[in-house]
């Protein structure tokens, strides 16, 4: 009796031509999850098969495997000979000492002596012989030991589907620069990125010393929860303190935000380029706070000429939370310690800045000067 | 790197670590140990402990228990002696006391919290008008860690003891000892003491107790150590760097406080007054120097004097959910002060060359601040 972990993939059979391509990718993706865990990985039809790991990181792997794009669902289970006898070995193992339960069987091997209801009957009987406070309910069973008999003469027996994350093989979709802040936000959006295959690349903006380094641990620490999923080796920091300076003293106090955004957008869509980053993704949600109104996206879209993804456009602060409280950067975003836009917030930031004006106040800057100091700054930290 | 952050912590000091390392290579026997290795851990810890004592108080009225920290006795003192009525403390104590005074709400004790003047001393008149006849415990800082501020314990205490003398006193002395001239009198019943303020290691403390105070609980239990009032392992490398550094500070106690002093009034003479207000009182500790460059923020102020080799303190930590120093807001300073608040704090091994340095430093990062 093998005990293996049985991965199902979600939208890759729909892929056609390219199915290899995406299954090669989701196969890199599971090993990398798996890395420093003894493990095999074996490829079956339809799914792939974990074995041959220690029984103590059987949790680990679980937990692991749970963070992978493309994973449809997963089971903790047992590879056994396809006999009656090991198939009944197994079912005992997976099933619970009482309530109600039913067997359900898949007959990949269409050569078995027994069709898939006699073979879930048999072992059903044999289950109920074994253990008289089982009782069966093939409706609605608290408990379902399900046999899956294979082509090459074993049989997989398993009690539980887990959900898998979903989405797409990390890496499939392209790969894009992920603006984070330090915020609820931001994970979140490079969260929903990832899972639609995107690989994502980590870029964060520090007014130090006006902010403080504990900030930027912060991000160090959302970037690499992040990257569990969303994959990543290193999260990129500019100092954008001289900017905010100039800004400060120069312009429009309610544009403070806006004009700093726009500086961020040009800094960021040159480190994309530099990355071979093909779309900078941000966290931004219509009119959550005043620099994310139409006006204000118009505002930083129109310096940059790489798409900006901004997948939570949509979303309320709630259910963005509770995405971040799921994904596990929530507790580490509350963190008290002030990004770079609220270091130099003015009182009063304009809610719908007009494009003419915006560059007016910006005329005051050199602008392509202080973008050339501040990617000076760039700062690469690894996150692992 | 010119350290004035000394009211934080101390580095430690080269010749109490050499003196002491012997307790961590050659004597690092469990002094509960019944063989000569750990009878002589022992012994030397009883050494330790009458050297320590004998500095600032009479070894036949008061016993010192050593603890792993200032916050540690703090915590014995609070919860051990205030267990019902009311407790009285005052509105400038360090976290550790008015913290567990906070939490004594929790277990049924009233906290009651005397004002402050404006320099960080304690109100003593509110203070006393706060003590009743079910004030089981008061508790006064010494020297405050923000300002420099100066209590008179010996004189508060009297004064409760003629008020209600079955009130327990407490004083947190940890930015007294091995700086100021310290004699607990009768009248204090509990006194608390840190190692690494006075250039010893994190990680050691001391609770010095009036003998016949003897209602003091045990704070923590188990192989019953310290007089069974504080049971674990007892540090003994650390006990020893606390012994020498303590020996070494006391030997130059009045000239370095002196000398302090002059330094402390010249780093202020030297600061520009457009940009900085003085919090520290006129004769306090001449160990600490609070100022305040009214408007900037403090925190961004200690990093950029950071990046120049200088490392002072701030009020506290900065951030959006905790701005200001509780402490100076009960000294009563306008928001824009307490924002700005930088906390300057030597010790012996501070030069004149240095206070020239830091404070030229200071006032440079003041007028490089360009934001808010």
């Amino acid at each position: 009796m093998e005990k293996v972990v049985i991965v199902r993939y979600a939208e890759i059979h729909l892929k056609g031509k390219n199915r290899g391509y995406f299954e090669r990718v989701f196969c890199v993706n599971l090993e990398k999850a798996l890395k420093g865990l003894r493990h095999e990985l074996r490829r079956t039809s339809g799914r792939y098969l974990i074995a041959a790991f220690d029984d103590a990181d059987a949790d680990e792997i679980l937990d692991r495997v749970s963070r992978v794009f493309g994973v449809h669902s997963y089971s903790l289970g047992y590879r056994v000979p396809s006999d009656l006898d090991s198939v009944f070995a197994a079912a005992r193992t997976v099933c619970p000492q009482s309530g109600t339960f039913k067997v359900e069987t898949h007959r990949a091997d269409k050569r078995y002596p027994m069709t898939s209801l006699e073979i879930s009957a048999a072992i059903g009987g044999r289950l109920l012989d074994a253990n008289p406070a089982l009782r069966v309910d093939v409706h609605s069973p608290q408990h379902t030991v399900y046999l899956d008999i294979r082509e090459d003469g074993t049989a997989l027996v398993f009690g539980t589907f887990e959900e898998g994350a979903g989405g797409m093989p990390v890496g499939t979709s392209s790969k894009g620069l992920l603006l984070i802040s330090g915020g609820i936000d931001s994970p979140v959006a490079g969260y929903m990125m990832a899972k639609r295959g995107m690989e994502v690349e980590y870029l964060h903006f520090h007014s130090y010393p006006y902010t403080n380094e504990q900030a930027k641990d912060k991000v160090v620490e959302l970037a690499r929860i992040l990257s569990r999923y969303a994959g990543g080796e290193a999260l990129a920091t500019v100092k954008v303190t001289h900017i905010q300076e100039e800004i400060h003293k120069k312009c429009a106090p309610e544009l403070n935000v806006t004009l700093l955004r726009r500086f961020m957008f040009r800094i960021a869509e040159r480190v994309a380029k530099k990355k071979g980053a093909k779309c900078l993704i941000t966290g931004e949600s219509l009119g959550q706070v005043a620099s994310q109104t139409m006006e204000g996206i118009t505002s930083s879209n129109a310096v940059v000429t790489l798409p900006v993804l901004r997948p939570l456009i949509g979303f309320d602060k709630e259910e963005i939370i509770v995405r971040a409280k799921k994904i596990g950067t929530f507790d580490t975003s509350v963190l008290p310690y002030e990004d770079c836009c609220t270091v130099f917030l003015p009182e009063f930031p304009a809610i719908k800045p007009k494009l003419s004006f915006i560059e007016e106040e910006e005329r005051k800057l050199d602008v392509e000067g202080l973008v050339e100091e501040a990617l000076t700054t760039l700062e690469r930290i690894s996150i692992h | 790197m010119i350290y004035l952050d000394n009211a934080a912590t101390t580095r430690p000091l080269d010749g109490a670590l050499a003196r002491a390392k012997t307790y961590l290579t050659d004597c690092y026997f469990n002094p509960s140990a019944l063989y000569h290795g750990g009878v002589e851990a022992h012994r030397f810890l009883s050494e330790a402990r009458s050297a320590l004592l004998s500095r600032i108080a009479d070894p036949a009225l008061f016993d010192l228990i050593f603890t792993s920290c200032g916050t540690e006795s703090d915590n014995q003192a609070i919860f051990g002696a205030g267990r019902r009525g009311n407790v009285v403390t005052t509105a400038g104590e360090h976290a550790a006391i008015y913290e567990s005074c906070k939490e004594l709400k929790n277990r049924g004790v009233e906290p009651r919290f005397a004002p402050l003047h404006a320099d960080g001393s304690v109100d003593v008149e509110e203070l006393l008008s706060l003590v009743d006849e079910k004030t089981s415990l008061v508790s006064v800082i010494h020297v405050s860690n923000e300002t420099g501020a100066v209590n008179d314990i010996a004189a508060i205490a009297k004064r409760v003891k003629q008020k209600n003398p079955r009130t327990v006193f407490h004083s947190d002395g940890v930015q007294a000892f091995g700086k100021l001239p310290v004699r607990l009198t009768k009248d204090i019943d509990l006194y608390t003491i840190s190692a690494h303020k006075i250039g010893a290691l994190k990680g050691t403390g001391a609770l010095i107790r009036r003998k016949a105070y003897t209602a003091l609980p045990a704070y923590l239990h188990g192989g019953g150590q310290e007089n069974g009032l504080r049971s674990g392992t007892e540090n003994v490398f650390g006990i020893a760097c606390f012994r020498y550094a303590a020996e070494e500070k006391f030997a130059s106690l009045q000239e370095d406080a002196k000398r302090l002093a002059a330094y402390k009034e010249q780093f202020w003479s030297l600061l520009d007054r457009a940009l900085f207000t003085r919090l520290s009182p006129v004769g306090g500790s001449p160990y600490i120097l609070t100022v305040s460059a009214h408007g900037k923020r403090g925190e961004t102020l200690q990093r950029m004097l950071w990046d120049q080799g200088v490392a002072v303190g701030t009020g506290s930590a900065c951030n959006s959910k905790k701005p200001h120093s509780r402490v100076l807001a009960a000294c009563g300073y306008a928001p824009e002060v307490l924002d700005g608040v930088l906390r300057v704090s030597f010790c012996p091994q501070t030069t004149q060359e240095e206070v020239f340095l830091a404070a030229e430093a200071m006032n440079e990062a003041v007028r490089a601040f360009g934001g808010v």
